[in-house]
């Protein structure tokens, strides 16, 4: 039992090959330095020591972590992060999902559970309290990640909470997901190391609850934090869900479209939720313990069954502004009924949508340009989008290359397809047209899991009037390193980001909330430098992995090739070189992005 | 004389006054949103108050730079996009 309030001061390490599990200590300190969440999981990560190893190798750690403030009254607290190596990007990888899994993996006594090893068979490892047992999976080995949910229930009682891959991660595709209770852990293929470790599911069940330092502290800053979350900071999670950003984005020319080749789609208004929601109903949900409920079920009779019968038809679709992005202008769909029969899809398989839209859209501009001989695979064509899923996930000749995603494909096909695949160390660029928000180029450019918006949230800048966003200079730098922070922090704790603008005192507010839960005489300044501790660990895990700092840039097509209707707006090479040197002095890295021991001693990583 | 400013709202505000574009009077940015206000009470009551924009809500000339400043001046043909200031998704 952990002195530290909010913590067991412990977690579990599985090893699937041996079948075993052990409970190893966490220091206080340790406890303090990382938070939890994204932070603790890359402290673990790189204890493992294994950060040069394959990300589908035995050895390589599969992480899940939860949190101090996991199972306490705050709203939007249920979250946990599952933290790896990438398949995609063989750099670190850190998604997070929010639900009770979070809640019941932390009364299993530990604060993370580390697995490494392999099964010798599709299995499921099944946790209650800290006894570990593992059970075959070959029944529901081919199921989605519900119908898995739903079969391991019936078997092992219904109060498991039950996080699964989906046939994708089962086939490795490098950019599976890991899922409980529909809300996915989504970016970067951790199902894929979940599947080479042939683990389908791990389930979880405790009796065991922390201690709260100050319980009425807690619950007053609860209150609070939930009346603040009902009020106009959330307003648009709340009532629209972020598929309203689609045609404001549409609008700023940030709304990617083609591959990339386009910021604006002529078709935007078919596609976004306004329409959506005139022609057909919409439910709203929630994930476990959230005030807000950004989540918009849009019901949807479409079949876009495949021939196995994976898909429900009558489920209602998920819709979130990544996936309508993704998987339709990305791809040119105007069709909205095939843009969510494609989200339902993906949701169903188990596959990144943002990934899967990426590859796909990429695969086709290479189709278009005659480096690819796919002739049905072509922008506009939603049924293509669906036939190209199925293709990932069966395993034919094409799917197979799908599944590694656009920078491996590109690597195949030769030629300068490198220069237009849209990725960043091989993770697929998110829905915010780099060109046209410049700050976020520079986040995709310096993201230790590649192009990714939610772990930078430097977008928050260019939408804002801190910078000219489509011409932001190398002084502005420090704007991306203090949004990353934030965001990191965040990520740690955990906290929805979508509560963010409800937060007035950002790190004074998070300090009272870890002062009620632990009892730390914690400040907002050490806050601060917590978050960059957690940033730079990040970093040195990706520098043990082989990080180069050419690695951070984007490809050559946002760099010389101008929007064609905003054909001033230029980054151009030489500048995004200028923004990520003046990101790393603002770091207190060496200009090109490394970690001198001396700066690694003062961010308190000198142990690592 | 007073400029006619066209004004295009997205998301929140676009649902609480019910219309995706409507021209408005001013030559400031706060006489402009002052309009707004006066004539839409769902925008009244959530975006804006006394001419300025409530914490949340964050405008754009033309769709190049985010502005916020009341004092802000405005000449005719600008177009006001006016927008919730969260764009995380
Ligand atoms: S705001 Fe949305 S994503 Fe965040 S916890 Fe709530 S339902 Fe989940």
């Amino acid at each position: 039992m952990s002195n530290t309030p909010g913590y067991h001061g412990s977690y579990l390490r599985i090893d699937l090959s041996a079948g075993t599990m052990t409970n190893v200590p966490l220091a206080a300190e340790t406890l303090r330095n990382f938070l939890g969440g994204v932070g603790l999981g890359t402290y673990l990560l790189l204890a493992e020591g294994v950060a040069e190893h394959d990300a589908l190798a035995a050895e390589a750690p599969l992480i899940y972590v939860f949190s101090p403030l996991v199972g306490s009254p705050l709203t939007t607290s249920a979250k946990f992060a599952v933290v790896s190596k990438s398949p995609l990007t063989e750099r670190i990888n850190d998604s997070l999902a929010s639900s009770a899994f979070a809640i019941a993996g932390k009364k299993c006594g530990c604060d993370a559970i580390v697995v490494v090893g392999r099964a010798a068979a599709p299995s499921v490892a099944v946790i209650e309290d800290d006894q570990l047992r593992i059970e075959p999976a070959g029944d529901v080995w081919g199921l989605s990640s519900r119908a898995t949910e739903d079969a391991l229930r019936e078997r092992l009682g219904g109060d498991y909470q039950i996080a699964s891959i989906g046939p994708a991660g089962e086939r490795q595709v490098h950019y599976a997901t890991i899922s409980h209770d529909g809300r996915h852990a989504g970016r970067g293929g951790s199902g894929a190391v979940m599947g080479a470790k042939q683990l389908k599911a791990i389930a979880v069940r405790g009796t065991r609850r922390v201690a709260w330092h100050d319980s009425k502290a807690l619950i007053a800053l609860s209150k609070d934090l939930s009346q603040r979350s009902f009020g106009p900071a959330t307003a648009k999670y709340r009532e629209l869900g972020t598929a309203s950003n689609l045609l404001t984005f549409n609008r700023l020319g940030t709304l990617p479209t083609r591959n990339f080749q386009q910021a604006t789609f002529e078709h935007a208004a078919a596609i976004s939720p306004e329409q959506l929601t005139a022609t057909r109903e919409k439910t709203r949900a929630s994930c476990a313990a959230c005030t807000i409920g950004c989540e918009h079920i849009y019901a949807f009779g479409g079949s876009g069954a495949s021939s196995d019968g994976l898909l429900q038809k009558d489920a209602g679709v998920r819709l979130e502004y990544e996936n309508l992005f993704a998987l339709g202008s990305l791809c040119g769909v105007s069709d909205p009924d095939q843009v969510l029969a494609a989200s339902r899809r993906c949701d169903e398989l188990g596959l990144d949508t943002i990934s899967a839209g990426g590859t796909i859209a990429f695969a086709a501009e290479c189709v278009e340009r005659g480096l690819l001989d796919v002739p049905w695979l072509v922008f506009g064509d939603g049924d293509a989008v669906l036939r190209a899923l199925d293709e990932i996930v069966a395993g034919t000749p094409l799917g197979q290359q799908l599944a590694l995603g656009s920078r491996r494909l590109a690597e195949q096909i030769g030629h300068d397809a490198i220069d237009f695949a849209p990725q960043v160390k091989g993770l697929e660029i998110p829905g915010y047209e780099p060109r046209t928000l410049q700050t976020m180029a520079l986040g995709f450019a310096v993201g230790t899991r590649g192009a990714d918006h939610n772990r930078s949230s430097a977008y928050e800048v260019d939408f804002s009037e801190a910078v000219d966003r489509r011409d932001v200079q190398p002084h502005e730098a420090r704007l991306a390193v203090d949004i990353e922070n934030r965001a990191a922090l965040l990520d740690s704790l955990v906290l929805c980001k979508f509560l963010r603008r409800a937060l007035e005192d950002f790190y004074g507010e998070a300090a009272e909330m870890l002062q009620a839960v632990t009892g730390w005489d914690i400040t907002a300044a050490e806050l601060e430098a917590t978050a960059a501790r957690i940033v730079a660990a990040k970093k040195l895990f990706n520098i043990r992995a082989g990080w180069r700092p050419e690695e951070d840039t984007l490809p050559r097509r946002f760099l010389e090739q101008p929007l064609p209707d905003d054909e001033q707006t230029t980054l151009g090479a030489e500048r995004l070189a200028q923004l990520v040197t003046a990101y790393n002095s603002a770091r207190g890295w060496t200009s090109e992005g490394w970690i001198e021991p001396v700066q690694q001693a003062s961010l308190g990583l000198s142990e690592l | 004389m007073h400029n006619a400013i066209e004004v295009e709202l997205f998301g929140i505000p676009r649902s609480r006054a019910g219309v995706a574009k409507t021209t408005a009077q001013g030559e400031r940015l706060g006489e402009v949103l002052g309009d707004l206000e006066a004539r839409f009470p769902g925008l009244a009551e959530s975006c804006i108050e006394g001419g300025q924009l409530k914490p949340g809500y964050v405008c754009n000339v033309g769709g190049q730079r985010f502005v916020t400043d009341p004092q802000l001046p405005l000449a005719a043909g600008d177009v006001v996009l006016l927008l919730s200031a969260d764009a995380g998704g």
